[in-house]
């Protein structure tokens, strides 16, 4: 059979199956379960639907059941026994990670990614957004922004390990310090601490775009009033900008931020690929790669970390992305 | 549409009918760098009507290769041999052996999966006559017969993995016009490798190019330096109890040994760039060095693929050459070589199985391969001259005068050693770390795998 026959089979048994499972269900509730018949049927209308919601509902929480609730209660399960799974050893792998230096490497750098990411992705993108708002060749400026959003974080990673490249004739930053006159080629990836900042420049340009196509579309949502008032009051551009504009998008602000530090809690492929973990430039998912396949309980210990400090992130962001919606 | 797809299913298998017929590569009797008595010889055996299944893990061109030297076997013998590759014979092999479907004979690309599948019981012993013949037979052929031999389910020892087809580490690659030019002489040990290291630092030039870059396995080009000079410095005993763990990596020893390579990589007057971007330079890019003009750096110590990776069109003997990664003359440890192989084990046994071992010790077994290309061996019956290529002859020839043979210490140390700790550890050490708190670090993590 053809890929094409494949895929419409596919969406047909999918849609189908939906459709009858909702149409099935409901006939059972009314026909057979609570019929609106015999003594009292006003009572069994009531019941059935205090039952249908559940109905409903019963996909969608099955799937996240089986998806992401039992992975999660799966993996901690998992961690509290040892590399090849036979030996339970309780909180062991926890102490482990606790005493190990390479782990608190990954978290201190972990927490800088977190605190400098977002906070630059949104800002730089906020005031792209603002700058490009009212120039006649805006848009072309916001794609080009945007262009980055559009290539793989390991396609990313080799167009900045060029720009670092240890060599005057390729990297862009050697070329630069050159034409200053500085001495020899500087392998920026290799400067104890600050190369956790050039690595993260990367995800920033990735994330920039992402940030301003947003926050563009608040500031347009803007009502025209309170900025027209402003400017009766004399304010400045930077007042009007600060003190007018930023407080009223605040809570789009706020979604953006949390949903890029959830990414920078995910991403392995920019360390992984620029220094492979070298140079003191561990983060905790990529300290996760050297464990995985080979010690899993250690592995799935540091899974289940990751995930403590990115659940009050989630937690946060989802109430903000409420907020928005009343 | 159905119609083409079986048209093409038929015409496939035409091709595939006319490779298994194959032709012999070269016509028996016809060249006389081959031994064809060994093959007459063999060819009184007769196993008409006997299959004889094999897997490894060599696909594509180096299947051909394989095939070919197979195609001698199945002409002498009669039986009908069916090799196939996979590049997941390491997961294939092990299901397949659960299973109680291993095939006859496994090939396998380092000898810590054949002494894992040992140990359960999936391996035949191939018999104490053929450790002897190996012993006998192969130069170094003590290391060849420790290297096959593991313990079986009851945890006696026996010879399990009989090693065909050889890699070879050991080699210092540089540009002889370079050398003629500056009026350097091939060093012939540890001492005046080093003596020509200082040489070229005072006389202004740059005596190495080492770069450990390969993306997320940064760090392995160390381990083989690390590992040359343990063979260098240490009895081969001591290279052993390291691999194994019996001593920890911690060991006065092996830091001597880390030390070592740091005496080379480590001073920015010796290495190409620096020492900081010993770390960061591409594996693949590092031996370029060698070919600029003047050069960037008069040699580079590399396994024998690295060619491939050399500029176009340079010439082996004539733009680029190679030495043996010399011993010291003092220690007297002999040569000792450092390589990777391949090891024949039989998985399901069978008398064609066993007739394929005694083929695979016969010279014509090797010559075939070797006159082709991508084949080394250490087997010291087996003609040089058949060799295609003089390189490959040089290479052939470090192999026949080694005394010692050791395979890549972190192919066989845990994964978690071998392919993370111990790269990372030589990043780290070569960036500046101290060799004591690098292999402390290393050995903390072996201990933590209980």
């Amino acid at each position: 059979m053809s890929p094409m026959l494949q895929g419409l089979f596919t969406i047909l048994i999918g849609v189908g199956a939906c459709v009858g499972y909702f149409y099935l269900s409901n006939l059972l509730l009314d026909r057979v379960l609570f019929p609106p018949r015999g003594a009292d049927p006003g009572r069994n209308i009531s019941r059935a639907n205090a039952v249908r919601p559940w109905l409903f509902l019963f996909p969608a929480m099955g799937a996240l059941g089986l998806y992401l609730v039992y992975p999660v209660v799966g993996s901690f399960w998992r961690s509290l026994f040892n590399r090849s799974g036979e030996e339970f050893i309780g909180l062991g792998n926890y102490a482990a990670l606790a005493g190990d230096e390479a782990f608190r490497t990954a978290v201190l750098n972990n927490l800088l990614w977190v605190l400098v990411v977002p906070a630059a992705a949104t800002f730089v993108g906020l005031v792209a957004a603002q700058l490009t708002d009212r120039l006649s060749w805006g848009n072309v400026a916001k794609s080009l922004i945007f262009l980055p959003m559009a290539i793989s974080f390991v396609g990313a990673s080799l167009i900045w390990k060029f720009v670092y490249t240890n060599d005057a004739d390729i990297g862009l930053i050697n070329a630069i310090r050159a034409m200053l006159g500085a001495g020899g080629p500087v392998d920026v990836l290799q400067i104890p601490f600050w190369n956790n900042f050039f690595l993260m420049v990367v995800l920033i340009w990735i994330q920039t775009g992402f940030a301003m196509v947003i926050l563009s579309a608040a500031l347009r949502g803007i009502p025209e009033e309170t900025v027209e008032a402003a400017i009766l009051d004399g304010a400045n551009p930077f007042q009007i900008f600060f003190r007018i504009k930023v407080p009223q998008i605040m809570g789009t602000i706020v979604v953006v931020w949390t949903t890029i530090t959830v990414l920078v809690l995910k991403v392995f492929d920019i360390v992984y690929t620029m220094t492979g973990g070298n140079f003191g430039t561990q983060i905790l998912p990529s300290y996760m790669m050297s464990f995985m396949f080979r010690d899993d309980g250690r592995a799935t210990a540091v899974a289940f970390v990751i995930m403590l400090i990115v659940l009050p992130v989630m937690v946060w962001n989802i109430r903000q992305v409420r907020k928005e919606m009343q | 549409m159905r119609f083409t797809w079986m048209a093409g299913a038929a015409a496939l298998a035409l091709v595939f009918d006319s490779a298994a017929a194959q032709d012999l590569i070269f016509p028996p009797g016809e060249d006389d760098r081959f031994n064809w008595q060994s093959y007459e010889a063999f060819a009184a055996e007769d196993l008409s009507g006997q299959a004889l299944t094999i897997t490894g893990p060599w696909t594509g061109a180096d299947k051909a290769l394989v095939d070919s030297m197979i195609a001698y076997f199945e002409a002498a013998t009669g039986a009908e041999v069916d090799y196939s590759g996979s590049d997941s014979f390491e997961q294939d092999i092990v299901i397949a052996a659960q299973a109680g479907s291993a095939p006859n004979m496994a090939v396998f690309p380092q000898p810590g999966l054949a002494a894992d599948m040992a140990r359960r019981g999936f391996l035949a012993p191939l018999g104490a006559d053929t450790a002897d013949w190996v012993r006998e037979n192969y130069a170094a052929g003590e290391s060849w017969v420790d290297l096959g031999t593991y313990a079986d389910a009851n945890g006696e020892d026996h010879l399990f993995g009989f090693f065909f087809k050889v890699d070879l580490k050991s080699l210092v690659w540089y540009v002889p016009d370079a050398f003629d030019e500056a009026g350097y002489d091939i060093p012939e040990t540890m001492e005046d490798l080093k003596a020509l290291t200082r040489r070229i630092a005072d006389e202004g030039g740059t005596p190495w190019c080492i770069g450990l870059g390969s993306g997320a396995a940064t760090g392995w080009p160390a381990t083989d330096w690390v590992e040359e000079m343990m063979l260098r410095t240490q009895p081969p005993a001591v290279y052993d109890d390291w691999v194994s763990h019996a001593i920890p990596f911690d060991d006065p020893r092996v830091v001597g040994a880390i030390e070592e390579y740091g005496w080379f990589a480590r001073n920015d007057a010796f290495v190409s760039g620096g020492a900081a971007s010993v770390a960061t330079t591409d594996f693949r890019d590092s031996p370029a060095g060698l070919f600029t003009f003047p050069p960037e750096c008069y040699m580079h110590r590399q396994a024998s693929f690295i060619p491939t990776f050399f500029p176009e069109g340079t010439e082996m003997g004539y733009d680029v050459d190679f030495f043996y990664f010399p011993a010291w003359a003092d220690k007297d440890l002999g040569k000792p070589v450092l390589g990777a192989g391949t090891l024949w084990a039989i998985t399901s046994d069978s008398p064609a199985a066993r007739a394929f071992i005694e083929f695979l010790k016969t010279p014509i077994a090797s010559e075939v391969w070797m006159a082709q290309s991508g084949f080394l061996t250490p087997f010291k019956a087996a003609n040089p001259d058949a060799y295609a290529t003089d390189a490959a002859r040089a290479m052939g020839e470090i192999l026949l005068n080694a005394t010692t043979f050791r395979f890549d210490g972190s192919d066989l140390m845990p994964g978690e050693i071998g392919a993370d700790a111990f790269w990372k550890g030589m990043v780290s050490y070569t960036t500046g770390d101290s060799a004591e708190s690098v292999a402390e670090g290393i050995e903390a993590r072996w201990q933590s795998i209980r």
